[in-house]
């Protein structure tokens, strides 16, 4: 399947997750493990540690590491049991690593993962495309996924008549309930 | 730990793994689950605390509230626990983790005043209720509100 993007956000029930069960993490990391190690903040302690023994969020990070030189990267559930922080700190991170050419497709259940990240988002429902966008705000996503709480409050100020531009950010969306109030 | 049993609870924890579980171990778990199976298997559910072990990352918010409609309906209690900070309004009690250590806890509106620690912690606040405390900063709203529509109905009506 041909898919547009250089990091590209996916809704669909049709990929697994990863499983390393039996495994340490040296075996998952193959290559400059330090390295990769460090990228996703992981500590180097980790590396005799089994996939089994760890929580949801370093499992995540740890397939990330281990698939940080392939030309495409695709993570199924990544945000899963990522923090708010996480997302922030990741989102940079991949806009870095597809700079260098590479393609990053996010296969996830959490639509604030694709917030000021993802360039490009499919539906994909038993290996067909069944929609895509590349705006976030598009009503046509809620039928499919949550999306992000800025989205669902700039939407719901929408269906009050109140025309809200597409912030992504808080800061931003805070400075123009402001004016509007004021 | 010492669980109320007339409270549900959420856990936010920033490393949920085996450590954690244990800790919940004396009642009954339910994992990744989709959601029709999680309905069936919850409509005859013979334990009076169900503990839900990030099965919420796979549900969206209306099936999230249809299983806890259904809990209270047949009076069981339940133990969310997640990473995701807007999943901590779907309980009454909070308790937060810094890896396998309490760092707060308390009734959820009560803990979530801690915005400094949680920020710090890298949880946040679930939307909303940040949103909420700026804007009665700025002197635009005078409470706090938990979900988007209250919010929503209140700024701009």
């Amino acid at each position: 399947m041909e898919l547009d993007g250089k990091i590209i956000g996916i809704i669909s029930n049709d990929y697994e997750e990863k499983d390393y069960s039996g495994k340490i993490v040296e075996e998952i990391i193959t290559y400059k493990i330090s390295e990769a190690l460090k990228m996703v903040k992981l500590d180097e302690a980790i590396k005799n540690e089994l996939f089994d023994n760890l929580s949801s969020r370093d499992k995540n990070k740890v397939i990330l590491a281990s698939h940080l030189h392939d030309k495409e990267i695709r993570l199924v559930n990544f945000s899963k049991g990522m923090i708010k922080k996480d997302l922030e700190y990741f989102s940079t991170l991949f806009k870095r690593i597809a700079n260098y050419g590479r393609k990053i497709i996010l296969v996830d259940k959490n639509m604030e993962m694709f917030i000021n990240c993802v360039d490009h988002i499919y539906i994909i429902e038993d290996e067909k495309i069944v929609y895509e966008t590349k705006n976030i705000f598009d009503n046509i996503l809620v039928k499919y996924i949550d999306v992000p709480k800025i989205v669902e409050f700039i939407n719901n100020s929408s269906k009050n008549g109140i025309r809200l531009d597409y912030y992504t950010e808080l800061d931003e969306l805070l400075k123009a309930i402001y004016r509007i109030k004021s | 730990m010492n669980i109320n049993e007339s409270k549900n609870y959420c856990i936010l924890s920033n490393s949920i793994n085996k450590v954690l579980l244990d800790k919940f171990a004396y009642y009954p778990t339910i994992g990744k689950m989709n959601y029709s199976d999680l309905l069936s298997k919850l409509e005859f559910f013979s334990s009076k605390r169900v503990v839900f072990n990030e099965t919420f990352y796979y549900l969206k918010n209306s099936e999230k509230k249809e299983i806890l409609d259904l809990l209270n309906k047949q009076n069981i209690k339940y133990i969310i626990i997640t990473s995701n900070v807007e999943e901590v309004l779907l309980a009454n009690y909070l308790i937060v983790f810094d890896k396998e250590n309490i760092v707060v806890e308390g009734e959820t509106k009560e803990v979530l005043k801690e915005e400094k620690l949680l920020k710090r912690l890298g949880f946040g606040l679930p939307f909303v209720v940040d949103l909420s405390l700026s804007l009665e900063f700025y002197d635009i709203l005078d409470k706090i509100y938990y979900d988007t529509s209250s919010l929503v109905g209140e700024l701009w009506n």
